[in-house]
């Protein structure tokens, strides 16, 4: 169980100095070198344009792990920030904020990401708002879920009466009741947004080449499928080892959250 | 439970109001001069001004935001999709064929994972722990964690490349759905296992069901009277989000599989700029996706009666 | 002064307050007294303006209540605090809402009239007894001075011993204080100890009030008498007459 976190802790590591392991430069064409199967020189071969993949994977981690990492970061404030309001902000407020999550819950998230990411043009930034945009919902109705069972509680009426102000009955008496349960709604956006990312590297509108994304990696391996089959087998590791270990991680820590509760 | 019901259709109208009005303004906001992208789409480069001008007037583009959403919309809300900006042509029929390639596809996916995945639960709860179970969970989480697009190709690249047992890109005959289908069927029956087996362990943990056993109400009728429909009421509510899944899963898949459908056809317009087929496209999408909720919603209060008794 | 003028409070189609005026002059104690579902809370939350009235009006000397910052202490004591936070922050809680300094003198005096230990404050609402904890949730009421003080069942959680203790405690703190108390409760036995009039509030009506001696001497309603001679039958109330 614990060990779970041992290995999130590990891919964060990964993410931050995966770049200062890398043994060679991830974007250094080296065309007499393409193709080279996994040897001494360079430990899982090299792409089509003759580049150490390994060293493209290290970097790599930075942007689709660090990209989720910040996407649903976005997601966890802006949602908080919208659950919040609508918990604290009397009917009308509620009302509104329910239906723009509402709407923005009509359209699965990925389509209206690719929909967003490819009409803005392909880029990181807009990679980065298409994903916050269609990803603060879900964090939005356990805000407003949480939010008004506490709203009702005695601190909460007297801290209204008291006159302080929204933001510090928000932050001192709201967050603290709603942190365990947005980290594991967290943990889960985390999982998404990796996949999200290296969904949409892969059709084409994630991060640009030449920068070393796990699914943009996927979409240049998959033409050299027959020749080097290898080649697509490392990035969708990646991909699938970080989001196993997130979703692991998310389940455990909801495990010890619920069980923290039976106790009280 | 008609005033229910009105209130949830009224919400469902709303919802796909906004979501009609998201569209337009994620595409009147893109970078670009909208009605230029058009001309190019259509006669290429170095488009005449007139040209500029007959096209903007033809769209509404003159006349501000809520008139041009209003030229959108009203021919919309009687069938008309309106023509591709690209070939000129109606967006509509285009769309039906590519549908007709999408939903077989998505309904055979979605009955392979119940066939997998309702199976898999049962035999995995009938003793919770046993390494049974725990590979179902195993196999489960690792599925889940799968990007579609990754599994896509790793089967073409074991059934296609290397063995050559079946077609890896069209959609010529059935047996290039194999493919897709099994690529498909195998996320959307991860993640049901995982669900399906913890509603079913859940329901059993209910408190009252000892009281069934001590009074010699057999383990068959329990099981069905009780434990059923309890674990039946988690699993109807994430289909909705299931059902969000497979349309994702749909885009990536029709895409690797070069199959002429809704996926293709959207990451398509997109890439080309043809905006009524996005748009089109988008909104398809939205609309299954808020009626199939809505259905969700109305089995989901029938299954737990303590959920109509609250408001809509 | 509060001035409570004719409100009606309405819930959905049943009215939970029908008409209820009253008048509370400072450094007075009015007590609520009827029985579960007769309006008592729905009158504080009125009073406080947590429910909206359908009708008439509530205010201290000519303004709206809530600009005095009226306190109010809660029937549960434990619930009144955050349970993640110190006792010291929830205590200050007041003083940091109005920007407030604090003072520390004022703190200690507090502290030693309410026979709270300081040094308890450090620790958390589930690490202090109730009857400790309900002795901070009226320290908490008091730091910042309001001129009127809402007690809703402040003695129902607790034990009988700690009961006489903590209405004696806020009978003193009132004295030595001067706010106005509005004390809901359904122990008619208190209401006539420490109360200057009471009010009987029935199915969200008044349907009598007068001073604690006049009313424990002769209630002048049926449903008064049925109130007071079960109070004398459990030994709550000495008899007067």
């Amino acid at each position: 169980m614990r060990s779970v976190y041992v290995l999130v802790a590990v891919f964060a590591l990964l993410a931050l100095c995966g770049p200062m392991l890398a043994p060679h430069d991830p974007t250094a064409i080296n065309i007499p070198n393409r193709l080279r199967p996994p040897g001494e020189e360079w430990l899982l071969g090299t792409d089509a344009l003759g580049r150490d993949i390994l060293s493209r994977l290290l970097h790599g981690a930075r942007w689709s792990l660090g990209l989720a990492f910040i996407v649903s970061l976005l997601g966890l404030i802006i949602g908080t920030a919208i659950g919040l309001i609508a918990a604290q902000g009397g009917r009308v407020a509620d009302w509104i904020a329910m239906r723009a999550t509402d709407t923005f819950l009509a359209f699965p998230e990925l389509i209206a990401a690719v929909v967003i990411a490819g009409v803005l043009g392909a880029s990181t930034a807009s990679l980065i708002f298409a994903l916050t945009l269609t990803g603060w919902m879900r964090y939005a109705r356990v805000a407003r879920g949480i939010g008004l069972s506490v709203s009702n509680r005695g601190y909460v009426i007297r801290a209204r009466l008291a006159g302080l102000s929204p933001l510090a009955i928000a932050r001192w008496h709201y967050l603290p009741s709603l942190l365990p349960s947005l980290i594991v709604v967290w943990s889960g956006m985390l999982a998404r947004a990796i996949l999200g990312i290296s969904t949409l590297g892969f059709l084409g509108f994630g991060v640009q080449p030449p920068m070393p994304e796990w699914g943009t990696m996927l979409l240049d391996a998959r033409i050299h499928m027959r020749s080097t089959p290898l080649q697509m087998i490392w990035p969708g590791l990646c991909v699938v080892i970080s989001v196993l270990t997130i979703n692991l991680a998310g389940d455990a820590l909801r495990d010890a959250l619920a069980e923290q509760d039976a106790k009280t | 439970m008609i005033g229910v019901f009105a209130g949830l259709l009224l919400r469902a109208l709303f919802v796909l109001t906004g979501a009609a009005l998201a569209t337009f303004a994620l595409l009147w906001h893109a970078p670009g001069d909208p009605a230029l992208a058009i001309a190019e789409a259509r006669y290429g480069q170095n488009v005449s001004k007139e040209v500029l001008g007959f096209i903007r007037a033809e769209s509404g583009f003159d006349d501000g935001f809520w008139t041009a959403f209003w030229a959108w919309l009203a021919p919309l809300m009687q069938g008309d999709f309106g023509q591709s900006s690209v070939n000129g042509r109606d967006v509509w029929p285009d769309l039906v064929t590519a549908m007709s390639y999408t939903f077989p596809l998505a309904l055979v996916s979605l009955a392979l994972g119940l066939a997998v995945s309702v199976p898999l639960a049962l035999i995995a709860t009938r003793r919770p722990g046993s390494w049974l179970d725990r590979g179902a969970v195993a196999l489960a989480s690792v599925g889940v964690a799968i990007p579609a697009f990754w599994l896509g190709l790793l089967l073409i690249l074991l059934f296609a490349v290397q063995l050559g047992w079946l077609p890896a890109m069209g959609a010529e005959t059935t047996t290039h759905s194999i493919l897709p289908a099994m690529t498909l069927g195998f996320g959307v029956a991860a993640s049901l296992t995982r669900i399906i087996r913890s509603g079913i362990l859940e329901a059993r943990g209910q408190p009252f069901l000892p009281a069934f056993t001590r009074r010699g109400v057999a383990r068959r009728d329990i099981a069905r009277d009780h434990v059923a429909p309890h674990a039946a009421v988690p699993v109807v509510t994430v289909l909705g989000l299931e059902l969000a899944f497979l349309l994702e899963g749909l885009v990536v898949v029709e895409v690797i599989f070069a199959r002429p459908g809704l996926g293709s056809f959207l990451v398509n317009a997109v890439f080309a700029r043809d905006f009524p087929k996005v748009q089109a496209v988008v909104l398809l999408a939205a609309v299954i996706f808020v009626v199939v909720n809505l259905a969700i919603d109305l089995i989901y209060r029938s299954l737990d009666p303590r959920v109509s008794c609250r408001d809509a | 002064m509060l001035t409570v003028d004719n409100i009606s409070v309405r819930r959905g189609v049943s009215t939970t307050l029908r008409e209820v005026s009253f008048s509370l002059k400072p450094r007075c104690t009015l007590a609520v007294v009827g029985e579960s579902g007769a309006g008592k809370s729905t009158l504080i939350n009125a009073i406080l303006g947590l429910v909206r009235c359908s009708a008439g009006s509530v205010s201290w000397n000519g303004a709206p209540v809530s600009q005095y910052r009226p306190a109010l202490v809660m029937q549960e004591p434990r619930a009144a605090f955050n349970p993640r936070l110190s006792l010291w922050r929830s205590v200050m809680e007041p003083l940091v809402a109005q920007k407030l300094a604090v003072n520390a003198e004022r703190l200690a005096t507090l502290c030693r009239a309410l026979e709270v230990q300081p040094d308890l404050l450090e620790r958390r609402p589930d690490q202090v007894s109730i009857g400790q904890a309900q002795r901070m949730g009226i320290l908490r009421a008091l730091i910042a001075a309001p001129p009127l003080v809402l007690f809703d069942e402040p003695l129902s959680a607790l034990d009988a011993v700690t009961q006489k203790h903590t209405a004696r405690l806020i009978a003193d703190m009132q004295e030595q204080e001067g706010f106005a108390a509005l004390i809901v409760t359904h122990d008619l036995g208190y209401a006539a100890a420490f109360a200057d009039e009471i009010a009987v509030l029935r199915a969200g009506r008044i349907e009598e009030l007068a001073t604690a001696q006049a009313f424990v001497a002769a209630p002048q309603t049926d449903y008064g008498r049925t109130l007071r001679d079960a109070a004398f039958a459990l030994g709550a109330l000495e008899r007067v007459a």
